[in-house]
């Protein structure tokens, strides 16, 4: 039986430097925009200037018709097709080049193919398109209106999905007697990898596959749908994933673009490929965030939460996008408004529109930094009407920890932490207590200081049937893992999820050394690449230390036993005499090393014993969590703001942050994520938005209008952990990719009202900009004087 | 198409290029130098960021015919060059990269830094880094990774 490290500590919990670094360092990664082949073409497209509108021509430019492609140059592509099976679900199909009519700016309408992109974009400028301009619906609560135009005619209405669970609140109308009701809106996003998207494909004669290498999170669901969607077999189709700069969901997806460039290349036969530059990216994946709430909560005098109350629309734009569809952001909602807390009565409807902007996808959190938002400045506000400071309302009424594990009253099962207790962590780390007696001393002159907070618990690595119950086109299953031991007596572990930042690289081999002993710097994991790794769904829903990590654990379990019989034969012993631990397996006769193990294997299988496990030092094994319901992280931050009353600026001065994903594999790259979420999520808060004019224009399309986190925007983080294993993972580890993102609005708007409640303003719309402070202090300033007259 | 003569990492580079053509897609595209990368094309990002004649540019929105004459150093050029070694061994270090797209742009950047603010504290060196974005750290490493190479050369 294995049993992996030395106290050299290289394993679970070790702060291993990162085997991925030096490539990036020195300048010699490969992403997808840094290949090339003779004889390739560059793609241009040619996309949709009004958000709404049928087709009425293209011309192309005289003596290049051959070099530019519409849909009707396409008719064996099919539209991108993402089914779900949740209630009332209306997806539309989505075209890779429009078809008949375009329904948001930035829509691809056709595509220009040249020697070099300056020519491809000559002749995208060149071709004339001509719309019979339709009125547009841009807003999703004017979508909602009965006379709203009709984005997809056959529909009837513009609603994608509603989503409605009632209660009854007699039977807690004598104790909630306080009722706090709020109005949210959170702004929509461009994701903003600072490697835009970009594919590069060519056909192999050789193997008679379309080989694609893109940049993606999802390589093994791109061939899948690629397949699909251009009537291709899957054996050929080969996608390749190489150095990914940054994804966040958005490339979780198929995406029009790599759908168009395997037909190119299949039925041109050149290699072609295409570069996003970043005005495509900020126009055409304004995709994410869009949210609208009604919140309120119900509560004892106390501030004890008995009832939450909601109404939820999101902005789901034009289509449906393959797999995930555009339905998933509602029922994402649905499960996670009620948070943390032990909530009596629960009614929420959430509403999905469809409207004239970029078909909404899933980024970081996903729903629930929008839901958190919505729930934790609903606590601020009831503890501001009822004179108690929010933290106590956050733990009285969260579950505790004695009630774990706990089924929440919104269907999530809860598995472990102590959710209270990292509220009163972050609350001393943050010295609450100083900031109060600060702002009492303040003169209030200029500048205002608040204390805000949030807290979240997020279902991360939920698995099969949490997948299966939202019907969309691909359930996650056994997620799995294959290690290979070479002749020389390294390990080569290939996983199906696909690194772009997370550092999976060293944490797999870490994990490979826990049980097995094998230094990382011997241990090569490859990920990415349909030909030679295992089938997986890929990297989202932080699931991937939690499935791939479970699934290398048991792989190198497995191993470690076959490499024990080979090795029991050599020291002429008994199997229960060896040991993996180390890198070598150990006995009271000798130890063999795994370099021995190799060379019989391979070079002289003379050498080994009859019962030998045929199936060699190669093994694949599967794994998911038991039940997969989900390992639940959690996390409390708070910060310190300073308010400009006059300019409405504000300034992040002090931000900490307490967070438990469970076990913590590298507490570096745990706190590397968490980070970088946060900043993220500050984006959110103070700078990030995808604005639109009242015909469906996008406002920021450069980035000199679309306000990204830089090193000045970002705090000087403080951080702490718990680790309080799940009960239901391989070493209890809890996915962590996408928390960060999560608290960070609610945090951030917390600490503004709390700036400005003694004029009685409150912000309630991100990003929360000069401008919008500025407002709700002038409507406060107003009210007063209403009440004064 | 316009004659162009300079020197990219040390060594002599003549072609004929379109006036039109980018710096950034010269060295990328005609001199298969991929570490530099472009994350905006538009100058704001800083993922692009070479030295010319020692001074760090936006290659995106640097003409190529600009640089006729000039002296470029891209990410390539630095293998003997001791801030550099510095902070790459910081940049690893402090976990200062993650998908190591805006790394390039942020290295060149940050030599500069460190060799021309050799007092800068935290401040400073996040005001200094305000024309290089990267989307995936927080910066929290990359300003503890350039703090730390200021102090070892002040030794």
């Amino acid at each position: 039986m294995a049993d992996g490290g030395t106290t050299e500590g290289k394993g679970i919990g070790a702060r291993v430097l990162r085997k991925e670094d030096w490539r990036h360092l020195a300048g010699k990664a490969k992403f997808t925009g840094d290949f090339q082949r003779p004889g390739q073409k560059e793609m241009a497209f040619v996309r949709s200037e009004v958000a709404h509108a049928r087709i009425v021509s293209v011309t192309k430019p005289a003596g290049f018709e051959s070099s530019v492609f519409t849909a009707k140059d396409m008719p064996d592509m099919q539209p991108m097709r993402a089914p779900s099976k949740m209630p009332g679900y209306k997806g539309a199909d989505y075209p890779a080049l429009a078809i008949g009519k375009v329904r948001f700016v930035g829509e691809p309408v056709a595509v220009c193919i040249a020697d070099t992109r300056a020519e491809a974009e000559d002749l995208a400028q060149a071709t004339l398109v001509e719309f019979g301009e339709l009125p547009a619906v841009v807003d999703m609560l004017a979508a909602k209106a009965g006379d709203a135009p009709l984005i997809h005619e056959d529909w009837g209405d513009n609603l994608v999905m509603e989503t409605f669970a009632d209660d009854d609140f007699g039977k807690i109308a004598d104790r909630a007697t306080v009722v706090v009701k709020r109005e949210y809106r959170m702004a929509r996003h461009a994701m903003n990898p600072m490697e835009g998207r970009a594919v590069f494909a060519e056909w192999d004669d050789r193997t008679d596959q379309l080989m694609m290498w893109t940049s993606t999170q999802v390589p093994h669901l791109i061939r899948t749908g690629l397949a699909q969607f251009l009537g291709l077999e899957q054996r050929q189709v080969r996608v390749i994933a190489p150095d990914v700069g940054g994804g966040f969901g958005c490339k979780a997806l198929l995406q029009p673009e790599e759908v168009i460039a395997g037909w190119l290349t299949r039925h041109l036969e050149v290699p072609v490929r295409w570069i996003e530059d970043r005005r495509e990216h900020l126009v055409t994946g304004a995709n994410c965030r869009e949210h609208h709430y009604f919140v309120t909560i119900h509560a004892t005098p106390e501030g004890r939460i008995l009832g939450l109350d909601c109404d939820v629309t999101i902005d789901a734009g034009a289509y449906s996008v393959y797999p995930f569809t555009n339905g998933l952001e509602g029922a994402m909602a649905h499960g996670n408004l009620p948070g943390p807390y032990d909530i009596e009565v629960y009614r929420c409807r959430t509403q999905t529109m469809t409207t004239n902007k970029p078909p909404l996808m899933p980024y970081r959190g996903v729903a629930r930094p929008g839901v958190c938002y919505a729930m934790e400045m609903t606590i601020d506000a009831l503890a501001r009407d009822i004179g108690v400071e929010a933290h106590d309302i956050r733990t009285m009424s969260m579950v505790k920890q004695e009630q774990l594990p706990f089924m929440s009253i919104a269907k999530k099962h809860f598995d472990s932490g102590d959710y209270a207790k990292s509220v009163e962590m972050v609350v001393d780390m943050i010295g609450l207590d100083k900031i109060r007696s600060e702002q009492i001393s303040a003169n209030g002159e200029g500048r205002l200081v608040g204390v805000g907070m949030g807290s979240f618990v997020e279902q991360t690595a939920h698995g099969t049937s949490v997948f299966a119950s939202w019907g969309v086109a691909m359930v996650p299953g056994y997620e799995q893992a294959t290690v290979r031991l070479t002749p020389d007596g390294g390990l080569e572990l290939r996983i199906g999820v696909q690194s772009h930042g997370q550092g999976m690289e060293t944490s797999m081999a870490q994990m490979a050394y826990e049980v097995l002993g094998i230094d990382p710097s011997q241990v090569t994991v490859t990920h990415g690449d349909t030909g030679l790794t295992p089938y997986s769904t890929g990297t989202y829903a932080s699931r991937s230390m939690v499935m791939a990590g479970g699934a290398t654990a048991r792989a190198c379990r497995v191993l470690a036993e076959r490499m024990e019989i080979i090795a029991a034969h050599l020291l002429q012993c008994e199997r229960a005499e060896v040991t993996v631990r180390g890198g070598k397996i150990v006995s009271g006769k000798g130890e063999v090393s795994f370099a021995e193990i190799g060379r019989v294997w391979y070079l002289n299988p003379d050498e080994l014993p009859d019962d030998v496990d045929q199936g060699g030092i190669e093994v694949t094994m599967g794994y998911r969590p038991e039940p997969d319901s989900g390992a639940f992280t959690y996390a409390s931050h708070a910060c310190k703001v300073a308010v400009d009353i006059d300019t409405g600026e504000v300034e992040v001065l002090d931000y900490a942050i307490v967070e438990d994903c469970g076990t913590m594999v590298n507490p570096m790259i745990v706190e590397g994520q968490t980070y970088g979420g946060a900043t993220q999520g500050i984006g959110t808060a103070l700078l990030e938005e995808s604005t639109y004019d009242s015909f469906g224009n996008p406002g920021a399309s450069t980035f000199a209008d679309y306000m990204m986190p830089g090193a000045t925007d970002a705090p000087h983080y403080r951080i702490d952990h718990m680790e309080s294993p799940s009960p239901f993972t391989e070493y209890g580890i809890k996915g962590m990719g996408e928390g960060g993102t999560i608290p960070t609005p609610a945090a951030i708007g917390n600490a503004i009202n709390d700036a400005l409640k003694t004029i009685g303003a409150e912000v309630t719309e991100t990003p929360f900009t000069p401008r919008r402070v500025r407002a709700a202090i002038a409507a406060a300033n107003k009210n007063r004087q209403g009440d004064a007259a | 198409m316009t004659e162009l003569t300079l020197k990219i990492n040390g060594e002599d580079v003549t072609a004929d290029v379109e006036t039109r053509l980018s710096l950034a897609d010269f060295i990328r595209d005609h001199r298969r130098l991929t570490g530099t990368h472009l994350g905006c094309e538009h100058g704001v990002c800083g993922a692009c960021t070479v030295l010319m004649n020692g001074e760090p540019v936006r290659s995106c929105i640097t003409f190529a015919v600009v640089a006729d004459g000039t002296e470029i150093t891209t990410i390539e050029g630095f293998e003997d060059d001791d801030p550099m070694t510095l902070l790459r061994q910081a940049f690893h270090e402090n976990h200062a990269l993650q998908c190591g797209y805006c790394t390039p742009g942020m290295l060149v950047a940050a030599r500069d830094i460190v060799t021309r603010l050799p007092d800068a504290d935290e401040d400073r060196v996040r005001l200094e880094l305000a024309g290089n974005l990267c989307r995936c750290t927080g910066y929290v490493g990359i300003v503890n990774a350039i703090l730390s190479v200021i102090e070892k050369r002040r030794l």
